[in-house]
């Protein structure tokens, strides 16, 4: 009988086979990826505040210590952001006319808070709190990069769950003696193994994998 | 295994033979058979089609519309709660899978055992599993409280750095049903393809013609594509064994490894299986007679086919019962406490006790009617038979996970179920979706398997030819 | 919804950082440097409590609408006036969501219980009991607990109203202070308040200072749960009225007449924990004998009890002193020993009290005629317990509260004589006697003026309605059964346009603009020793009581002859059915009616919850043909009302309990039309109980009653154990405790640091529930509403089951606390196919929200039942002064999540950062969970197993303790003590 298909249809058949299960594969693949990479984690998307805040000018240039600011980092869950009138300690006498200011100067004579834009963001069932990590050696820069390079404050880690377990499984290699804690650009001199080992030692560490440690 | 096989074997030889019940009546020619078993397909569509294809897909409407509102107020909409946490969902759930059951056993098995009836009822047979698998499919991502994460029972390497809970049956059961599902598609499409490409062949369109077509996958018959398809067809068959094995066991298994009382049973996975291809052969059965009569393939599903069902059923049923005498057996003999309260308290007088007593009487008491040929002779009868058993395997399952759950260890916790208008538009609903997707697989798809039922003819004068030229054997 | 504060809105975070201070004292100082950080003007205006627009407040209430950051922004503002920090835990600085403690006090009918309050960033979400107080001594009931959730209903009266029309603070104080001024000529002859009863000092002195400056002013004070009989009863015994305080830690042997002193009375706490404290074998055990008609939790929790009708109570007391006349010089009471049907075991209890002489106790609850309490002093003496378990002092609060003071009220408002009426009582028009129309009676005052805390049945009758301050925003100071004094402090800025009482009443002295504050500070100074008065203050605020302000005892002479007349005087015993009213375990007089968290709570012996019921025995419902449920019309004396019966094991025969505190028209949406107003039969003839009711059963149709427990036999299971002292052997529970075999080789956690475990001990536990009210507002436990509770899906992580034991009519009642035993072996564990339930390192059964998917089947596997899954949305509907309440520390779950005791786990992590962070472990009794913190009677311990000393290793180590469910091998890590009671021979 005449035959209803030409010998090509095979060719489009099998393509269309292919297509079929290639875009399942791919599709699943490609949520796999976008899960792991900046763009979909957050990473390296600097944020415009309604200041104009440089942490490089005020880390490096002027060497502050993230302390000065972030005053309840090492004492409470929250690192803490800096009240207007923590800005105009300086800011009264230096810049006090710069019109870059002028948002903090109108915060702090009207009271209104500066809204700042959040950085990091974990879910809210995830419970993180500072001081635990920084007084057992964690340094800021060990989840926020180097603060010191950045004009604008972006997200270095991609906070995803198995990026804290690394950590938390093994976390010699993150820590830091506590004098250098926000020190940026620190690097371990001599065998960074032992010093880890040392460390882990002397600050008494006990990360914890139970799931009711972050998630209560 | 061989001895099973054999004895199988030997008693379908005395089937065969039985007088008067030939696997295929008169000595139809191939046109023939293809006429027959085609005219459904090519038939105008019937006012009777149409009327059920409305019913069934309206209530089809019904589920759908009771899914979305499941979805959209969450699982409490319907009846579950603290301790009844598994109810309509989990029941059907198992209903569903279990009546699956019978497509893959009558295709593989019995193909492997050689059995000659199973020929003209196996099609049939694959998309009603194919049909009720798929009901089954819905429930497990339905009863989730939070279905949109239903994915994450799939073991794959996630950002959240852990894994599933491989301990869990529920995990299992993931695995199960998806390759159930999958393997009985595959069986049932390749014994689909030489009909197909007959239908093709056999169309009068261009457009039907260029539709069967592509899903015959350009078969074309030759000597080649037989072989290939015999050796493809037998290792499915090798394949979907085991799992009608497996499946029902592991979804016993959700069951039998807690430790509820009255679920915590080693008889379950025998005897869920056995349940299973109880409730198989009947949903088979009350479905095929109804088409038999409609499409006057009598001819070709005979008695015999009826008659070695219902044998079956009879003796699946005898199993189920033996089931339910060890549940009690052990209950009483084990001396614990918990499961005698189950057995010999809450099932007999619990508020839940009329449930108990139907579940007796469809699957213990119904079956052995089958005990008497005329019944089984009499399509009424095994009709009704067949439906009840239907209802008794539901019931069962309602047994099993409600009567269970809801008076178990403490009896501060004791609560009663009732379900809502949802859980019934579900159950109903999936009922009518079955059907509606049946309906649709009668309308276009030959349910009979035309080139096995040929190729089975022939045999058969072989036979014939032969034991007339070798009258000195047999009795 | 997200845990509120968990992670802190920016501008909240600018808030709180600005506060230095590692102490309490640079914390109060903070504010003034606050204050100097030249706060918008607005914001802390000096002493007024609301600029003339009020745009601060206003715009504060559109903040609270606009989002939930800004709402807990504006909560993060301290309050106007200085508070300090509770000193007990080790002071941690102030830091962004972290839990501070402070003391203050909360009365009820004039009498304090002093609360710690756990605030997260200026927002109140806990309430504990106060260790210092002697009221509480650190437990806490229901009432105490919920009454935070009253703080942030959203449907709390707002604002002022005079004739409907809104008027701003400052325009109401001129308007009041007019108003005042106009009743100055005639001395305030035409002026009248209605006043709750009240212990408070500094409101006592300003009534006080209005009574001089308005001669012929009259106050008159008003309470349904009235104590007057008890102070008529003294004044009887002694010539005078005295307040009795009883001392249980010394009673061996207690007769409690229709008295439910374990939950009931200013009191209550108190002696909860005392009577619990002894019993326990090994100690001397005390033995307590309850004569009552309904089945209380005291009845409960006694060794013997005595089924009577309120009017025989009088009956066996009599009894009781007959048998003690003769050798305990009550010789004038011996011929009052008339044959009552209990004589004989009154007998008996008289025989055992007298046995120990000075060791024993009688109690009469204040529901009985004066007569009874008579009597009870006059035993009391004759057993030399006067001054041993009970004394007497004079009592520091309106002893005249009663319906007779509003009668007289309503007469003189009827009759015209009244031009203004300033009502600051709770709800006056619901609560008042059915004879006494007040509603009607305030329509003839010109001028009503009604602190009103919500819009309530009396606040359409009123033509100002000011909404009242809640305990928790105001300044105020309080005084305890004992006449202990407690500053209350405001844990929060007035979250809705309000006013105090004390800022109400001083509008009347031309104080009105003063504030709370200054005056009570003013007014202490005034008494203090002199001295560095701030340092003093700062003393009392921290500690939450003022030393040395106790009452001390006097001594009383006993007038036996005036006894022995009343008593002679009272009536015999009613015939037919009789009806007593009772305060309600969740409503109590109807004033907590709109809390959605007490009408969920199960009450204590029916487990009934957002219901009230007609409470009798099986005896008379088949004399009345009713069953559980039946609709019946209740009618006394001409009234009537429609209620639904419910049958309670253990109820006397011929008298049906009728709970007050339900069926209100306007309470709100929670509570109207809940239940029915058992108020409406009761007269101020007989306050409490009356003869003659009569019971009509309507139509076929039954009630739904939605119960939490509907199976109240064990079964025969070994589920709660309770043994007779005597009959009581360490043998006998053997084979519910100890290892049990297995096929898996148990993890071992020996050797971790923490090994967590909750050890409760039935003999202790009362019943009362106020664990799981302590439980609900730890853990931000949803309320669901009747219909789901229906459906049996509440979601209280924390249960108290009760079983019933022994004869229908007399049976023994068993309750337990059942929450998530965290098994080491857990069932529910590996079924869950995501792990979301997984065990911890250091043994916990661990709960995770965000992980579960919802199969339920951990619910299924979980033997014990105590997993609780979110089957709709229970969360959604949340106002933003509710999502205020929440506890920052634990997730508020979504839909389709299964939840369950954590052992408080937020608790523990909390404790272990602090303890690592200073380089230490964690200390026995450092923190404890909710439930243990709360209960009154201390019958939960939780802490470390792995440290020996620990409270929890000695109950685990305890010969009464046992597992439940031990014979599945789940190795429980919570464990229970047996209950043991300790019965008179002679009645057994």
């Amino acid at each position: 009988m005449s035959s209803l298909f030409r010998p090509s249809s095979n060719t489009a058949f099998n393509l269309v086979l292919l297509l079929l299960v290639g875009g399942a594969v791919g599709t699943l693949g490609g949520l796999m990826v976008w899960a792991r990479v900046p763009s979909g984690t957050g990473q390296q998307d600097p944020l415009v505040q309604p200041v104009l805040f440089d942490h490089r000018h005020h880390v490096a240039d002027d060497g502050i210590d993230c302390r000065y600011c972030h005053t309840s980092v090492d004492r409470g869950p929250s690192a803490g952001i800096p009240s207007t009138a923590l800005c105009m300690n300086c800011h009264a006498q230096i810049w006090n006319k710069s019109p870059r200011l002028e948002p903090v100067r109108e915060s702090y004579f009207t009271g209104q808070p500066i809204p700042w834009v959040r950085v990091h963001r974990l879910p809210d069932f995830v419970y993180f709190n500072h001081a635990i990590h920084v007084n057992k050696g964690v340094g800021c820069e060990s989840c926020h990069g180097r603060v010191d390079q950045m004009p604008a404050m972006e997200q270095v880690a991609p906070l995803t769950m198995s990026w804290c377990l690394d950590c938390h499984r093994d976390p010699g290699p993150n820590l830091r003696p506590l004098d250098q804690i926000t020190t940026m650009g620190w690097t371990p001199e001599g065998d960074p193994v032992a010093l880890a080992k040392d460390l882990l030692k002397r600050h008494d560490v006990h990360s914890r994998t139970a799931c009711t440690t972050c998630h209560r | 295994m061989s001895g099973v096989i054999r004895r199988v074997a030997v008693e379908a030889k005395d089937l065969e033979l039985l007088e008067g019940t030939p696997v295929l009546a008169g000595r139809p020619g191939d046109r023939q058979l293809t006429e027959d078993l085609f005219q459904p397909v090519w038939a105008r569509t019937r006012r009777g089609w149409l009327a059920l294809f409305g019913i069934c897909a309206a209530l089809t409407g019904v589920l759908f519309t009771a899914i979305g509102y499941t979805f959209a107020v969450g699982v409490g909409a319907w009846g579950n709660n603290i301790p009844v946490a598994w109810a309509f969902g989990i029941i059907n759930f198992v209903w569903w899978i279990g009546i699956g059951h019978a497509g893959t056993l009558i295709s593989a098995i019995l193909l492997l055992f050689q059995q000659r009836w199973r020929t003209s009822i196996n099609r049939f047979a694959e998309a009603m599993t194919l049909f009720a698998v798929m009901q089954a499919g819905l429930f497990p991502i339905l009863h989730l409280g939070r279905p949109w994460f239903a994915w994450w029972l799939f073991p794959y390497p996630s950002t959240l750095g852990i894994w599933p809970q491989f301990k869990s049956a529920l995990m299992w059961d993931v695995f199960a049903v998806s390759t159930y599902f999958t393997v009985s598609f595959l069986f049932w499409y390749v014994g689909l393809l030489p009909d197909l490409a007959a239908l093709r062949d056999a169309s009068k369109s261009r457009a039907a013609r260029i539709a069967y077509g592509i899903f015959s996958l350009g078969w074309r018959g030759s000597a080649a594509h037989w072989r290939h398809w015999r050796i493809a067809y037998l290792l499915l068959a090798g394949l979907a064994t085991p799992l009608v094995l497996s499946v029902h066991t592991i979804v016993s298994f959700d069951f039998a490894i807690s430790q509820v009382p009255g679920w915590h049973t080693t008889i379950f996975p025998p005897y869920f299986v056995a349940g299973a291809i109880f409730s198989g052969f009947a949903m088979v059965l009350s479905l095929m007679i109804p088409a038999r009569k409609a499409f006057h393939f009598e001819h070709v599903i005979t008695q015999h086919h009826i008659d070695n069902m219902t044998k079956v059923l009879l003796a699946t049923g005898l199993m189920v019962s033996y089931g339910y005498l060890c549940e009690h057996f052990m209950a009483w003999y084990s001396g614990n406490p918990y499961e005698y309260f189950v057995f010999f308290n809450t099932r007999l007088r619990g508020p839940y006790a009329p449930v108990y007593w139907l579940m007796l009487f469809c699957n213990v008491v119904v079956p052995h009617v089958f005990w008497w040929k005329k019944a089984r002779s009499n399509m009424a009868v095994v009709w009704v038979a067949a439906l009840l058993v239907n209802v008794g395997m539901w019931t069962e399952r309602f047994n099993i996970i409600v009567t269970s759950l809801h008076r178990d260890f403490l009896p501060s916790s004791w609560a009663n179920y009732k379900p809502t208008i949802v859980d019934w538009s579900i159950y109903v609903g999936t009922l009518g979706f079955f059907g509606f997707l049946f309906l649709l697989f009668l309308r276009f798809v030959p349910s009979v398997a035309a080139s096995e039922v040929k190729e089975l003819r022939r045999e058969l004068e072989h036979e014939a030819h032969a034991r007339e030229h070798a009258p000195a054997q047999g009795r | 919804m997200p845990p509120l504060g968990s992670k802190l809105p920016i501008y909240g975070q600018d808030n709180a950082a600005g506060r230095p201070g590692a102490d309490g004292q640079r914390r109060w100082r903070s504010l003034e440097e606050l204050e100097s950080r030249r706060l918008p003007a607005p914001e802390f205006p000096e002493g007024a409590a609301e600029p003339p627009e009020g745009v601060s407040r206003r715009s504060f209430l559109q903040v609270l609408g606009a989002s939930m950051a800004l709402a807990s922004l504006e909560a993060c503002r301290p309050p106007r006036h200085k508070i300090l920090p509770y000193v007990r835990p080790p002071e941690k600085p102030l830091l962004p969501g972290t839990a501070v403690h402070y003391a203050t006090a909360l009365s009820l009918g004039g009498h304090a219980t002093g609360l710690l309050v756990t605030s997260f960033d200026g927002r109140p979400t806990k309430v504990e009991g106060n260790p210092d107080h002697p009221s509480s001594q650190g437990g806490v009931g229901s009432f105490e607990l919920a009454s935070l959730l009253d703080l942030y209903d959203p449907r709390r009266a707002k604002g002022f109203k005079k004739a409907h029309d809104p008027i701003s603070h400052r325009s109401l104080m001129r308007e009041l202070a007019a108003l005042a001024a106009s009743h100055q000529p005639d001395g305030g002859a035409r002026l009248r308040f209605l006043t709750g009863a009240t212990g408070s000092p500094i409101l006592q002195d300003l009534r006080r200072r209005i009574q001089a400056r308005y001669p012929k002013a009259r106050f008159h004070a008003y309470e349904s749960l009235a104590q007057d009989q008890a102070y008529q009863g003294a004044r009887l015994a002694f010539g005078r009225p005295m307040e009795a305080r009883h001392h249980l830690s010394g009673a061996r042997v207690i007769l409690a007449l229709d008295s439910d002193f374990l939950q009931h009375g200013p009191e209550a706490l108190r002696l909860a924990r005392e009577f619990a404290a002894h019993r326990e074998p090994g100690l001397e055990l005390n033995r307590l004998y309850v004569a009552e008609a309904q089945l209380s939790i005291t009845g409960a929790s006694a060794d013997h009890r005595f089924r009577v009708k309120p009017s025989e109570v009088l009956g066996f007391a009599r009894a009781v002193a007959a048998r003690l006349a003769s050798q305990h010089g009550l010789a004038q009471l011996a011929p009052l020993g008339g044959q009552t049907r209990l004589a004989r075991q009154a007998q008996v209890v008289a025989d055992d009290l007298a046995r120990t002489r000075g060791r024993s106790l009688v109690l009469a609850g204040p529901r009985q005629p004066a007569a009874v309490h008579a009597l009870a002093h006059a035993l009391n003496a004759a057993l030399g317990n006067a001054g041993q378990t009970v004394d007497y002092a004079p009592p520091l609060r309106d002893v005249a509260a009663g319906p007779e003071s509003l009668r007289e009220l309503a007469a003189d408002l009827a009759a015209g004589k009244v031009d203004t009426l300033v009502v600051t009582a709770h709800d006056p028009v619901y609560s008042a006697p059915a004879d006494v129309d007040l509603g009607a009676a305030l329509g003839k005052a010109p001028t009503t003026v009604y602190l009103a805390y919500r819009d309530d049945e009396t606040a359409p009758y009123a033509s100002w309605v000011l909404a009242a301050s809640h305990p928790f925003e105001t300044w105020g100071d309080a005084r305890a059964h004992d006449g202990t004094v407690s500053i209350v402090q405001p844990l929060i800025q007035p979250l809705f346009e309000s006013i105090s009482e004390l800022e109400l009443l001083a509008g009347f002295v031309d104080l009105g603009d003063a504030g709370a504050h200054r005056l009570l500070h003013e007014y202490w100074r005034g008494r203090s020793a002199g001295g560095d008065f701030e340092r003093e203050w700062e003393g009392w605020l921290g500690k939450g009581v003022l030393p040395g302000t106790a009452t001390p005892a006097e001594k009383v002479s006993l007038d036996v002859a005036g006894i022995a007349a009343a008593v002679k005087a009272a009536p015999p015993p009613s015939q037919g059915i009789e009806v007593s009213f009772v305060p309600d375990y969740k409503a109590l007089d109807g004033r907590f009616a709109e809390n959605a968290w007490l009408q969920e709570l199960p009450e204590p012996i029916t487990k009934i919850t957002w219901d009230n019921a007609a409470y009798l025995s099986a005896a008379t419902a088949k004399e009345l043909g009713v069953e559980n449920g039946s609709r019946v019309e209740l009618r006394l004396g001409g009234r009537a009302v429609e209620g639904a019966t419910w049958i309670v094991p253990g109820h006397a025969d011929g008298v049906v309990t009728l709970p007050l505190g339900y069926g209100r028209r306007r309470a709100g949406p929670v509570g109207t039309g809940v239940g029915f107003d058992a108020g409406r039969l009761r007269t101020s003839q007989a306050p409490w109980f009356a003869a003659g009711l009569a019971v009509a059963p309507l139509g076929r149709r039954k009630h739904d009653f939605a119960l939490t427990q509907e199976h109240f036999s064990m079964e025969g299971r070994d589920i709660v154990l309770a043994f007779d002292v005597k009959a009581w052997k360490p043998e006998k529970i053997e084979h519910v405790k100890g290892p049990v075999a297995t096929i898996q080789t148990p993890v071992d956690y020996q050797h971790e640091q923490y090994k967590w475990g909750m050890a409760i001990d039935l003999a202790k536990c009362i019943g009362c529930g106020a664990c799981t009210t302590a439980c609900q507002a730890e853990n931000n436990i949803p309320v669901v509403g009747k219909e789901q509770v229906l459906r049996s899906r509440e979601m209280h992580w924390l249960r108290v089951d009760r079983y019933f034991e022994g004869s229908p009519e007399d049976p023994q009642v068993l309750a337990q606390p059942m929450m998530c035993q965290h098994c080491e072996t857990a069932p529910c564990e590996y079924v869950c196919p995501v792990n979301a339930t997984v065990h911890s390192d250091e043994g916990l059964n661990e709960m995770i929200y965000n992980r579960c998917v919802g199969t339920r089947y951990c619910s299924n596997n979980c033997p014990y039942k105590v997993r609780r899954f979110n089957y709709l949305d229970y969360r959604g509907h949340l106002s933003p002064t509710e999502k205020m309440a929440m506890n920052p520390d634990v997730t508020v779950r979504t839909r389709g999540v299964m939840e369950k005791c954590t052992y408080c786990v937020q608790r523990i992590e909390r404790g272990r950062i602090q303890s690592r962070l200073e380089g230490r472990v964690m200390k026995d009794g450092e923190f404890t969970s909710a439930c243990a913190q709360a209960c009154p009677a201390n019958a939960i311990v939780f802490g470390n197993l792995n440290d020996p000393r620990s409270l929890v290793s000695k109950a685990h180590q305890d010969e009464r303790r046992y597992d439940v469910l031990h014979e599945l091998g789940t190795r429980p890590r919570t464990a229970y003590l047996v209950r043991i009671r300790n019965p008179n021979p002679e009645l057994t």
